[in-house]
C-alpha cells in the first residue's frame, strides 16, 4: 500500500512546468502535423491545376492546328470536366476547413476560375469551328452568406453534374477579386439576384430545381437516353 | 470541426487545459510510484477502538448483505462497533437492523428522519471510539478493508482515509459503463491523496479520527452531498485526507438511466454548492495543489463537458441541416461521395481530442492496475468513453441551472 503524504500538499512547481511543456509539445505537433496535411493538400490542388492548365495549352495548340486537322481530332470531352469538378471540390472542402491556408485556397480559388473561363471560352470557339453543341452552364454563387439558395442550388448542379457528364458547368463566386471574372459577368449582364444560371447564353435568377433546369434544357432526356442506351449495349 | 472562429478557439483553450490536467496527473502518479513517498506496512501495529455507522433510509432489501460483510470484518471483536442508524425508514430496515442486534457489536437506531449528516453524527455522540467510519447501506467490505485503512492512521496529520471503491456485481450496461469510471476514480483519488487534495470522503467506508469531526462540529447537511462539506472542511482547517486503494469496497450503482441522472445531479449540484461556499480556496495558494489546480480542474471539466457536447450537437444539426437540404434539393438519399484521402479529417483539434481521449484510456488502465492489480481495460472502456461525452452533459447542465437556481437536491 502507498502511504500517503507528508506536506504534500504544498504545490511540487517541477510537476505544474513539466506537464505545461508536455502540454504544449503536444499541441505544437498537433499544429505541425495538421498544418503539414494542409499543405499536401495545397500540393495535390496546384498539381492537378497544372494538369488542366497543361490540358488547356494543348487543346488551344490543337485548336491552332485546326486550320490543317480536321475537327474529328478534338471531341468535346478533351479537356476534363470531372477534373474541374475534383478541383472544385476540393477548393470548396479547404474553404470550410478555416482559415489557416486561407491565402493560399483564396490564390489557388482565383487561379481555379480563370482555368474555368479560358476552358469555357476556348469551348465555346471550338464548337462554332466544329458544329458541336455542348451545353454550357454558368453558375454564380456567392458563401458569404448573402446567398440563402445557393447550398441547394449547389447540390443540384452538383448531382446534374454527376448524372449528366457531357454538362459543362463552371461555377463562379460572384465576388471573387478577379477581373477576367469581373469582365464575364459585365459582358453577360449578370446581376446579384443569386443564385444566378446563365444557361446557353441565357440568365436564370433564383433556386432552379431540378424540374426547371430539365424544362430549360429538354435535350437533357436525350442525353440520359443516350447513356442508358449505350448501358444497356454494354450489358449486352 | 473547423479550426477558425472563436468556437475554435475556446476549443482548443479547453482541450490544453484538460490534457494539461490529464499529463498533471500522471506525472503526480508516476513521482509518486517513484518512491517519492515512503510505502508501508499493511496491517497496523495497533488495533484501535473504531465504530463503523451504517447511515439507513428504506434500505430493508440491501441492509443484511451490507451488515454480513461488515461482521465479516478481520479486526478484534473488542475494537469494533457497528451503529445501524435507521434514518426514519418507512419500509422494514428498523426490524432487519434489530434482527442483527443478538450480535455484541452491532448497536441500533432509530432516529426522525432527517438526512444522513444527522444520522452520522447521532452515531458520532454515542460512541468513544477513536475512528469513525461510515458504510453506505448499498454496499459491502471486503474482509481485509479495515486492516487496510488503519495503517494510515500512524500518520498523525492524517484526519480521513477513502477506500478503493469498486461498482458492486454490475449487471446493467449501464452499470459495466460506470464500472469503468470508477476504475477512473481510483486513479483519481489515490494520485489527489498524492497531492493532498482529496476534497470527497465518500460514503462507501470513508473513516474519520472522531476527535477531528468533533473538533469541526460533526456532518453538516452540505447541499446533500456532506461527504464533500466534510472534507473540504478538513482541507480548509489544514488537515490531510489519505487514500488506501487496496481496502476494497463494492458499492451498489445505479442500474437505470433515470436512477444515475438523479445521482449525478446530486452529486454535481453538490460540488457546485460546496464550491461557491469555499470559493476561497479557489487559486488560493495556501492551499497547494488543492486550491491551484485540483479545485480549479474540477469546476472547468464541468464547463469544458457543457461546451464540448453544445459544440458537437450543433456541427451534428447543421450536417443534419446540410443533408435535409441536399435530399430536398436532389430528390436523392444517396450520397455520390466516394473514398478519398484529401477528405479525410486532419485538423489539430481532432488529433488534441483523440490524445486526450488516448490520455483517459491511459489514467483508467492505471486506476484498474492501482484497484485490482491488473492493467486490464474494462471491457465496457469504449462505451464509457463514447457514452461519458453523451450524457455526462446532461446532468451537468441540468445541476448548473439548479445551482444557479439554488433549487437544492433530494437524495431520492
Amino acid at each position: 500500500m502507498e502511504q500517503p503524504i507528508v506536506n504534500t500538499r504544498n504545490a511540487r512547481w517541477s510537476n505544474y512546468i513539466v506537464a505545461f511543456f508536455s502540454t504544449a509539445l503536444i499541441f505544437a505537433t498537433a499544429l505541425y502535423a495538421s498544418n503539414y496535411f494542409n499543405n499536401q493538400r495545397i500540393e495535390d490542388i496546384r498539381a492537378t491545376q497544372e494538369t488542366i492548365s497543361t490540358d488547356i495549352l494543348s487543346l488551344e495548340t490543337q485548336f491552332d492546328l485546326l486550320q490543317e486537322h480536321s475537327c474529328s481530332d478534338i471531341s468535346e470531352n478533351t479537356i476534363l470536366p470531372s477534373a474541374l469538378r475534383t478541383l472544385a471540390s476540393q477548393l470548396s472542402y479547404m474553404e470550410e476547413q478555416g482559415a489557416r491556408n486561407h491565402d493560399e485556397v483564396a490564390r489557388l480559388k482565383r487561379l481555379y476560375s480563370l482555368l474555368e473561363i479560358k476552358d469555357y471560352l476556348l469551348m465555346k470557339q471550338i464548337s462554332a469551328k466544329c458544329g458541336l453543341k455542348p451545353i454550357f452552364m454558368l453558375y454564380f454563387y456567392s458563401n458569404k452568406g448573402d446567398c440563402e439558395d445557393c447550398e441547394k442550388q449547389g447540390y443540384v448542379l452538383t448531382s446534374l453534374a454527376e448524372q449528366y457528364p457531357q454538362l459543362r458547368i463552371y461555377s463562379f463566386d460572384y465576388n471573387l477579386d478577379v477581373s477576367a471574372l469581373q469582365t464575364l459577368i459585365s459582358i453577360d449582364k449578370v446581376s446579384e439576384q443569386l443564385p444566378a444560371l446563365l444557361i446557353n447564353g441565357k440568365s436564370y435568377y433564383g433556386f432552379q430545381s431540378v424540374g426547371d433546369i430539365n424544362k430549360i434544357l429538354p435535350q437533357l432526356a436525350t442525353l440520359k437516353a443516350a447513356s442508358s442506351t449505350s448501358a444497356t449495349s454494354t450489358k449486352k | 470541426m473547423s479550426d477558425g472562429g472563436i468556437g475554435a478557439g475556446v476549443t482548443y483553450l479547453f482541450l490544453f487545459f484538460s490534457l494539461y490536467f490529464e499529463i498533471f496527473l500522471l506525472i503526480s502518479f508516476l513521482e509518486r510510484r517513484r518512491g517519492h513517498f515512503p510505502t508501508t506496512r499493511t496491517t497496523p501495529r495497533q488495533f484501535p477502538h473504531v465504530a463503523v455507522v451504517v447511515p439507513c433510509f428504506n434500505e430493508g432489501q440491501t441492509l443484511g448483505t451490507t451488515l454480513h460483510s461488515l461482521m465479516a470484518l478481520e479486526y478484534p471483536r473488542e475494537k469494533i462497533e457497528i451503529l445501524v442508524v435507521d434514518d426514519g425508514s418507512a419500509d422494514d430496515t428498523l426490524s432487519i437492523a434489530r434482527s442483527f442486534a443478538h450480535d455484541t457489536r452491532i448497536r441500533v437506531f432509530h432516529k426522525k428522519n432527517g438526512g444522513k449528516h444527522t444520522a452520522m453524527n447521532l452515531a458520532l455522540q454515542n460512541t468513544q471510539a477513536e475512528l469513525i467510519g461510515c458504510l453506505d447501506a448499498d454496499s459491502t467490505v471486503d474482509p481485509k478493508a479495515l486492516l487496510a485503512l488503519l495503517p494510515v492512521f500512524e500518520n498523525p496529520s492524517i484526519a480521513a482515509v477513502t477506500p478503493g471503491i469498486h461498482v458492486r456485481d454490475p449487471q446493467t450496461i449501464l452499470q459495466h459503463v460506470q464500472r469503468v469510471e470508477y476504475r477512473l476514480s481510483i486513479f483519481n483519488r489515490f494520485t489527489f491523496a498524492g497531492l493532498g487534495s482529496v476534497f470527497i470522503t465518500p460514503g462507501p467506508f470513508s473513516f474519520f479520527r472522531a476527535s477531528v469531526v468533533r473538533e469541526l462540529g460533526g456532518w453538516r447537511h452540505g447541499h446533500s452531498t456532506e461527504d464533500m462539506e466534510m472534507a473540504l472542511r478538513m482541507q480548509q482547517a489544514g488537515h490531510l485526507i489519505a487514500n488506501a486503494p487496496n481496502a476494497v469496497v463494492h458499492t451498489a450503482t445505479p442500474a437505470t438511466l433515470r436512477a444515475l441522472f438523479h445521482q449525478r445531479v446530486r452529486w454535481t449540484y453538490g460540488w457546485l454548492r460546496n464550491a461557491i461556499d469555499y470559493r476561497f480556496m479557489i487559486g488560493n495558494k495556501r492551499f497547494g495543489n488543492l486550491g491551484l489546480i485540483i479545485l480549479p480542474s474540477a469546476l472547468v471539466s464541468i464547463a469544458a463537458g457543457i461546451f464540448f457536447f453544445t459544440r458537437i450537437l450543433w456541427n451534428s444539426l447543421q450536417e443534419t441541416m446540410h443533408y435535409i437540404t441536399r435530399v430536398e434539393a436532389t430528390g436523392s438519399i444517396a450520397s455520390h461521395a466516394s473514398f478519398n484521402l484529401f477528405y479525410i479529417n486532419t485538423s489539430a483539434i481532432l488529433f488534441l481530442a483523440m490524445v486526450s481521449v488516448g490520455m483517459i484510456v491511459v489514467l483508467i488502465g492505471t486506476g484498474s492496475f492501482i484497484g485490482t492489480g491488473s492493467r486490464r481495460l474494462p471491457a465496457a472502456t469504449p462505451l464509457f468513453l463514447i457514452f461519458y461525452g453523451l450524457l455526462a452533459p446532461l446532468w451537468l447542465c441540468t445541476a448548473t441551472v439548479r445551482a444557479v437556481l439554488k433549487t437544492g437536491v433530494r437524495w431520492r
